[in-house]
């Protein structure tokens, strides 16, 4: 059923090529808030419960972009989503376009209907030339991913993989995202 | 069938745009609790002047130069309740349309009192304010050599993830905004007007400033697409 809705919410703009003034200042040498706002999804992570992610997000010409930023969401190692913590922000080298993430691995969520999903980090990603956020996840395993009822009966199985991290020692993986072309990373919309 | 109220991801007026789009249409599911849940800041957070973006990066208690202004507005859900506890984030050029940002190859002059960015959390009713001054337009590189209208960008976390929003706000009256390509990317032209802060004397003859009222809608749980559900989703 359509609700009809009161007010049309307000359309998103590009972030712009300088968004770091405003989201990551230090990077830009301005100093001057108490903290910068998600330098580390969780306080204190362990050596032993330590994951590193790093990669880079190729435009249509195969170029990295070296302007964008990312804002991952994730829940805790038993499922759960706290307020306080679980949050990061990254942005892209200016040089060499790569993102790197410590954190730790999400469990699997039990969602409202009972239902269990496959853990995952969500990747909220902006930039100049984006005129809405591109939002993806990154899966740790596809045969999860594709007996997950979410997934199962919709015809992107030869896509699954775009979700998958590349990884030797499931310590250190590499999750690179693709706007366009053959390798192209599936992109979501709630 | 498209949101015509959000901007098109592909708007080949505005050129990077073609390269920075995907070429599928994103995949259409439900929400899960990565998307009802979000980061929740507290006001600790703040300094006093964060939103007083005319003194927060001032040398010796010197004024940023410009126009000073104030921006102000309420943060409302789509069937205008307010919403508390929202962070904005603000950043913006300084009057001469520069930026505070090594990759800005702008020759405009840097102001030593001007940092350009500041935050915000709403208040019980949803209400906000900044002071700062207005941006200078400035020219950069699209179809050949094109000019952004005067802008202030802003980030906003609701309570929830689904509701994370990054927009511009234009300056009433700038003739720039009409030829803008980013404001032309989104199809419905009343969404685009959304993005026009109103100037707002309203508060002006109390701090000596123009003041420009901006008020900003976060989506609810709604989908925004219905005309592409996918079956089984």
């Amino acid at each position: 059923m359509i609700k009809i809705k009161n007010f049309i919410d307000t359309p998103s703009q590009t972030a712009g090529p300088f968004l770091h003034i405003g989201c990551t200042p230090s990077i830009t040498g301005i100093n001057i808030f108490k903290d910068e706002l998600g330098s580390t999804p969780f306080k204190n992570i362990s050596l032993n419960e330590e994951i590193n992610i790093k990669g880079k997000i190729y435009d249509g010409n195969n170029d990295p972009i070296i302007d964008a930023m990312i804002e991952t969401w994730q829940c805790d190692e038993n499922g759960k989503y706290f307020n306080y913590q679980g949050f990061s922000r990254r942005v892209t080298d200016f040089k060499t376009g790569e993102y790197q993430l410590k954190t730790i691995r999400p469990g699997n969520q039990i969602n409202e209907d009972g239902t269990i999903s496959p853990s995952y980090i969500l990747f909220w990603i902006v930039a100049r030339g984006m005129n809405r956020p591109l939002i993806t996840r990154m899966y740790f395993d596809e045969n999860e991913i594709k007996s997950d009822v979410m997934f199962k009966n919709l015809n992107i199985q030869d896509r699954l993989k775009t979700l998958i991290p590349y990884t030797e020692d499931k310590k250190n993986f590499i999750f690179d995202i693709h706007l366009q072309g053959k390798k192209e990373t599936i992109f979501f919309e709630f | 069938m498209i949101n015509k109220h959000q901007p098109l991801r592909r708007f080949p007026d505005y050129k990077s745009s073609t390269v920075r789009s995907p070429e599928n249409e994103p995949l259409l599911i439900n929400f899960s609790n990565s998307e009802i849940t979000g980061p929740l800041f507290n006001k600790n957070i703040l300094n006093e002047n964060d939103n007083n973006l005319i003194l927060n990066f001032s040398k010796n208690g010197e004024k940023a130069l410009g126009q000073e202004i104030f921006v102000h507005g309420f943060v409302k859900d789509e069937n205008g309740n307010p919403l508390k506890d929202v962070l904005i984030e603000i950043w913006q050029a300084n009057a001469g349309g520069k930026y505070r940002h090594q990759n800005d190859p702008s020759n405009i002059s840097l102001d030593e009192n001007f940092g350009g960015c500041g935050r915000f959390i709403t208040s019980s009713d949803g209400y906000y304010i900044f002071k700062t001054i207005e941006p200078g337009a400035y020219p950069y590189p699209n179809r050949g050599i094109e000019w952004r209208p005067k802008h202030i960008h802003f980030s906003l976390f609701g309570s929830m993830f689904l509701q994370r929003l990054i927009t511009q706000m234009y300056f009433e009256g700038d003739p720039l905004i009409k030829s803008c390509p980013m404001v032309n990317s989104i199809p419905d032209i009343n969404a685009r007007k959304l993005l026009v802060g109103k100037l707002d004397l309203s508060k002006t003859d109390e701090e000596k400033i123009l003041g420009y009222r901006f008020d900003i809608i976060l989506r609810g749980k709604q989908q925004t697409y219905f005309e592409n559900k996918i079956e089984g989703s």
